[in-house]
């Protein structure tokens, strides 16, 4: 067929379309389904019309109608298909296999019942199930309600340690209540509120297994610590641990363990040596307390190897193993431990130095080493914890110091002068021979002469403190009196005694110490107690007490204010005066320059507000300078102070 | 002392999180009366394909979230909780798959008998599963008055963004 044809044959079938239109014929539908064999067959099936048949001529000149009568030819060709032609499958859901990963958190030590409180003993039992009536811990009464409320809503959550690198530790810490929930006085009781830095504190000690708290005196390192002993006993992280504590100590501890974690049973190592031994091997005993002497002398009776293991072990009082030659150092180092916690208030008390001993009781760093200055400056951010209460406790009533600059009186005088005249006399016949024990002899004879005339009994500062004293017993107020020497304090004791003076010193039998600042803390007769620094100045908790008064100076602030924080302390509701006596004239006057100039340099040194954190005993050119000698000796950094 | 998992009644916190790239990740973290935890199972992250997608159209979230990994996890978890509470009501159909009670967390208890309430929230259940709320009555009482049932599914949260952390860092 031509295009000339088609193209007619297109227009013919146009015009016929546009006429049947015309006339209302619908164009037919092809239905090749159910097409038939024939023409007639297919039309048969369009609904059909009559029609006048009288068809423009030109159509038949076409010759197309020929065409139309003639079947086209078809043939069929098998193929082969590349595969059977595929049946859609029916779908349905299936379960998806899912992988899971699991921990399983170790068996915790659920601790006792608690005592039900007296008004609910007459009522009905509790049933196994039911609640047993705990009253919430009180807040401490230091912030006001909104501040609490504003506290209450912060959450203290664990946060896995740095060092936790496997998932399942990390999620192990994760998944913990916060602190506030599981403190709140169901599963673990708590006697008073905890603050949010204790919390934190809290929380820190935790996750640790190698941590310096390191808290200034007074906000609470002891709580902390046992709270945190208690949450990693409960959660099964610790079944045995050792806490070592100078000897003076024992009975505080004793006391808080029992005040913050009444259900955890704790044993103090003492008696005779069958007993420690038999104490030191008990089964079953969760916390063992000891001192550091009787470890030193304990660790040394067991064989190699044959020493308890424990879980963890806490150091207070950390400074002590400052000497890492030291026999103390060596064997807190040798304890088998898996855990190593260390508290005090002065990592460091003269040398940065000091802390590299701390590093290696607490296994951050290899023995002997000596990491350097910006070396501890990371592991003190990784590992020590330490805030000051500038920084916490604002709320706090503040601390007054004062210092009172006393005048000698004549007798005092005479005999100060005369013995330091001979004094220096005798130092500088001493020539090359002189060593700074000489300096220092003559140091402390003059000290004690500000205390008093030894030949007359004269005491300007005493003299003063009974002014005061008669003002503080008026208003009913008590007040601590710290001094170097415990003779100092005997003679204290009898002018004071009107005011119903206590001693608390080495010299008091440990046994008796407690009921000594029972009575303190009771008798409103009693309105002084008389300490020496060694045995007062850490670990009691004193803050009844308003006034505190340094009869004479430490060689060392830090240990100055460790005494001052027996009273000034978290729960203290009134401001402490601290009244520091200086003869005016003496070697006080020059020693506290120099205490002073020192901690101010070491604050420049430290920051961020940490005005007493360490501070730095005379050391032996400073001694020698006190008299304008010159040290001998090249080495001029040897502390003098007492041990 | 005596030892603490054997508590008389355990909660089971069910949830999960969606990451862009890896899909639906579930979470369970069982719980004593306290919260305190004392087992987590977790899945690898599940993505629905595009026939789960199209086929399931808007039920795929709840058939994912609850048939697919709640119900795994229950079956794997070996300290079987009494409770499995989740916090959205699209999936409460899981208690058909499950043989302990499933519960709802809503905000606001109401004199409803058909809720439950727990700590200082309110337990919705199953439809078909009303008989749960009577179950639990009596362990109701273990649970604290001031407990905030929501505060565990923000840990298990945590956990499952540390573990996708953790699993996208050991595949990169």
């Amino acid at each position: 067929m031509t295009d000339g044809s088609l193209r007619m044959l297109d227009e013919m079938i146009a015009r016929r379309a546009a006429q049947q239109a015309e006339m209302g014929i619908p164009a037919p539908h092809w239905n090749l389904e159910n097409s038939g064999n024939s023409l007639d067959e297919l039309l048969s099936e369009v609904p059909c019309k009559q029609v006048s048949l009288g068809l423009p001529s030109q159509v038949f000149s076409s010759g197309l109608n020929v065409a139309l009568q003639r079947w086209p030819v078809v043939e069929v060709e098998s193929i082969v298909a590349p595969r059977p032609p595929a049946l859609l499958p029916p779908w349905k859901p299936h379960r998806q296999k899912v992988v899971t990963f699991g921990i399983t958190f170790p068996e915790g030590e659920a601790f006792l019942t608690p005592k039900p409180s007296r008004e609910s003993e007459g009522a009905e039992k509790n049933t196994e199930e039911e609640l047993v009536s705990i009253e919430p811990p009180k807040p401490v009464s230091l912030m006001d309600d909104e501040a609490l409320a504003e506290a209450k809503k912060k959450l203290t959550r664990l946060k896995p340690p740095e060092d936790a690198l496997s998932i399942e530790d990390r999620l192990f810490y994760l998944l913990q209540p916060p602190l506030q929930s599981w403190l709140a006085g169901q599963e673990l009781i708590m006697p008073f509120e905890p603050f949010p830095y204790q919390y934190e504190g809290i929380g820190w000690l935790f996750s640790k297994s190698s941590a310096l708290l390191a808290d200034e005196m007074g906000l609470g390192k002891t709580m902390q610590t046992i709270t945190a002993i208690r949450l990693l006993v409960r959660s099964g992280q610790v079944r045995r641990v050792l806490l070592v504590c100078p000897k003076p100590l024992l009975p505080n501890w004793q006391r808080e363990f029992r005040t913050w974690a009444e259900e955890l049973p704790f044993v103090v190592v003492e008696g005779d040596g069958e007993r420690r031994r038999l104490t030191w091997t008990m089964p079953g005993v969760p916390v063992l307390i000891a001192n550091y002497e009787s470890l030193v002398r304990d660790f040394a009776a067991f064989g190699e190897g044959e020493f308890p293991k424990f879980d963890l072990v806490v150091l207070d009082e950390a400074q002590r193993i400052k000497n890492r030659t030291s026999r103390t150092a060596e064997t807190a180092r040798a304890l088998p431990r898996r855990r190593s916690w260390a508290l005090t208030g002065t990592p460091i008390e003269n040398r940065p130095e000091e802390l590299g001993a701390l590093y290696e009781f607490l296994e951050v760093v290899p023995p002997n080493a000596t990491p350097d200055l910006r070396q501890l400056q990371y592991l003190s951010k990784q590992f020590i914890l330490r805030r000051t209460k500038n920084l916490v406790m604002k709320d706090m009533p503040p601390r007054l110091d004062r210092d009172e600059y006393l005048e000698l009186l004549p007798a005092q005088k005479y005999a100060y002068e005369k013995a330091e005249k001979e004094g220096v006399i005798h130092l500088n016949e001493l020539g090359d021979s002189i060593s700074v024990q000489h300096v220092f002899e003559l140091v402390l004879r003059l000290k004690q002469i500000t205390n008093f005339d030894p030949l007359t009994g004269e005491s300007a500062k005493l003299d003063r403190l009974e002014a005061d004293m008669e003002e503080i017993a008026a208003s009913g107020g008590k007040a601590i009196l710290f001094s170097q020497w415990t003779k100092v304090l005997d003679w204290l004791a009898k002018p004071m005694s009107k005011y119903g003076a206590l001693l608390y010193h080495g010299g008091v039998p440990t046994k008796q110490r407690e009921p000594i600042l029972k009575q303190f803390k009771e008798d409103p007769d009693s309105h002084i107690i008389l300490m020496s620094y060694g045995t007062g100045a850490v670990g009691l908790n004193l803050q009844f007490a308003g006034y505190v008064f340094l009869f004479d100076r430490w060689w060392n602030p830090a240990i100055e204010d460790q005494a001052i924080n027996r009273a000034h302390r978290i729960g203290c509701k009134s401001q402490v005066i601290v009244t520091r006596f200086i003869s005016k004239d003496t070697i006080e006057e020059r020693i506290d320059k120099v205490l002073t100039e020192k901690r101010e340099l070491f604050a420049r040194i430290l920051g961020e507000g940490d005005d007493c954190n360490s501070s730095l005993s005379l050391n032996a050119s400073e001694i020698f300078g006190l008299f304008d000698l010159k040290a001998r000796s090249a080495k001029g950094t040897k502390s003098i102070g007492p041990k | 002392m005596s030892h603490g998992n054997q508590d008389p009644f355990r909660m089971g916190f069910l949830t999960a999180v969606e990451d862009a790239e890896r899909g639906f990740v579930g979470g369970l973290l069982v719980t004593n009366r306290f919260g305190r935890p004392l087992e987590f199972q977790c899945t690898a992250p599940v993505k629905p394909n595009r026939a789960q997608q199209i086929l399931y159209g808007p039920t795929l979230r709840p058939f994912v979230l609850g048939e697919l990994l709640g119900r795994t996890l229950i079956e794997k978890v070996g300290v079987k909780p009494h409770l499995v509470l989740i916090e959205s009501e699209e999936i409460l159909d899981l208690r058909l798959h499950v043989p302990m009670a499933v519960g709802c967390l809503l905000d606001k208890v109401t004199d409803d008998t058909t809720q439950l309430a727990l700590g200082k929230h309110g337990i919705g259940f199953h439809p078909d599963h009303l008989s749960d709320r009577t179950d639990l009555v009596r362990h109701a009482k273990a649970i604290p008055a001031d407990a905030d049932l929501r505060e565990p599914f923000e840990r298990v949260r945590e956990a499952l963004a540390e573990t996708v952390r953790l699993g996208s860092a050991r595949t990169a």
